[in-house]
Parts: C-alpha cells; sequence; structure tokens
C-alpha cells in the first residue's frame, strides 16, 4: 500500500517526457496526448510487473511505444521502414542568416520513417542511453546505431548542411585553437 | 607543445567522426535542435485530464490491491 503515491508520484513526473515522446512518435498533439493516457492506463494496470528500482522512464517509453505501434497497425497503416517511400527530394533551406530554424527542422524531423525519428529522439533528445533505446525499441544495439546514423544523414540531407562535423565552425575553432596553444 | 596539442585535436576529431554518440554531441548542429525541438515539448504545460486520471486510477484501484486480488482469484 505505501507504494502508491509515489507509483502516481512517479508517473506523473514522467508525463511531460512521455509526451515529449508521443509528439515525436506521431507527430500529433491529440494522438499523443490519447498515447499518453493509453500509456498511464496500461502502467497503472502493469505496475506490478515493474521492478523497482529499474528504470521507470525506460520501461513507460517502451509501453507507449507499443501502443503506438499497435494503434498503427490497427488504422492498418503500414510502418514505415527505413528505406521506404518517403525518401522525400525535397530539400528545406535553412533561412537567409544561414542558421537552421526550428520550424524547418521540425518539417525535416517529419519527413523521417518513424524508425529513424524513434531511434535518434531516444538517442539525442531524451537522453537513453544505445543499450536502453535498443530495450525500449526491441532490436540490437547496433540497429539503433544504424537508425541514428541514417537519420542523421537524412536530416543533413534534407536541411541542406553538408558535413558539419568536418567542417563546421566548432571543427575550425577547434583547430585553431589547438595549433595556437603553445 | 604545439604539435601535441595538434595530435590531440586531430584525435578527437577522428573520434568524433566515428562514433555515434558524438554525432549529435554539442558539436553538431542536427544534435542541438534536436534537443532545443524536444526540450520544447518537454516544457509544454501538462494538462490536467492526466493528474485527474491518475487521482481516478488510484481510487478505483490502490496500488497493491491488483496483486492482492489476482492472488485470492488464483487460490
Amino acid at each position: 500500500m505505501e507504494q502508491a503515491p509515489t507509483f502516481r508520484v512517479d508517473l506523473l513526473a514522467a508525463i511531460p517526457s512521455l509526451r515529449a515522446f508521443a509528439v515525436s512518435l506521431s507527430q500529433n498533439a491529440d494522438r499523443a496526448d490519447d498515447l499518453v493516457q493509453e500509456t498511464l492506463v496500461k502502467a497503472w494496470d502493469k505496475q506490478a510487473s515493474f521492478q523497482p528500482g529499474t528504470n521507470l522512464k525506460a520501461w513507460l517509453f517502451t509501453i507507449l511505444r507499443n501502443e503506438f505501434y499497435s494503434q498503427m497497425r490497427k488504422r492498418g497503416r503500414e510502418v514505415q521502414d527505413s528505406d521506404g517511400a518517403l525518401t522525400a527530394r525535397l530539400a528545406i533551406h535553412p533561412a537567409q542568416h544561414g542558421l537552421l530554424d526550428l520550424e524547418d527542422f521540425r518539417k525535416a524531423l517529419q519527413l523521417l520513417p518513424e524508425d529513424q525519428r524513434e531511434a535518434i529522439i531516444l538517442i539525442g533528445a531524451s537522453g537513453f542511453s544505445y543499450e536502453e533505446a535498443a530495450e525500449i525499441c526491441g532490436c540490437a544495439v547496433g540497429t539503433i546505431k544504424s537508425r541514428v546514423s541514417r537519420a542523421r544523414s537524412r536530416l543533413q540531407e534534407v536541411l541542406d548542411i553538408s558535413g558539419e562535423a568536418d567542417y563546421g565552425p566548432d571543427a575550425i575553432a577547434t583547430q585553431v585553437m589547438g595549433s595556437s596553444v603553445s | 607543445m604545439s604539435k601535441k596539442n595538434d595530435q590531440i585535436s586531430r584525435a578527437r576529431g577522428a573520434r568524433g567522426k566515428n562514433s555515434s554518440a558524438e554525432l549529435l554531441g554539442s558539436n553538431s548542429e542536427i544534435g542541438r535542435k534536436l534537443k532545443q525541438y524536444y526540450d520544447e515539448l518537454v516544457s509544454t504545460d501538462v494538462p490536467d485530464r492526466f493528474a485527474n486520471l491518475l487521482a481516478e486510477l488510484e481510487q478505483a484501484e490502490p496500488s497493491g490491491l491488483a496483486i492482492v486480488a489476482e492472488t485470492k482469484a488464483e487460490g
């Protein structure tokens, strides 16, 4: 009984992250909130199967993700695979000042296949390790790594960012600093 | 000294290019935008319906009761 308030409080605390993940996955605010609601109900029902001390956020993300894909299947929507039809040739050019606009970025994210989008979000934004992300997605660590790297290349391509790791201002600054320090 | 630093920075660069963890680091514009996009979502106000839902769930079936009920049903 003692556990009850804690579990509820922990769930409450996880809601902002769950919603962010749900929006990232579904790209739709209403559907995202339905997913979160469904996740909370499922989590409550399954709380006995949660092992205290393990990562609650990862556990909840797993439930939400499963719910998302099962809803997609029910709607008869085919899950996009990485090499699917969404290889839009559309390039989004950064605004005049050359800075990447958040709105452009949002559009570019939307063009990614779901598996790549979830991978890059879990690793690059939600703060999960590759191992945790692999567990959440029920796949191998190597699969997550390759999805992240494909997602990143695709985003670079769509957003017209070329080899920023090599030529970006940070890389140049590092070089300059590296050679001038004595 | 300068040569040594050069080597270090080159080694860092190589590591950055090859390791996936570094792919989305703060040196990467994609990595920065990704965090900006996500942080904005995380900081969105949470509607009351979720807190209400949890309160209802707790009222309907306080934690622990489910397990007791199951055990009883099985036994």
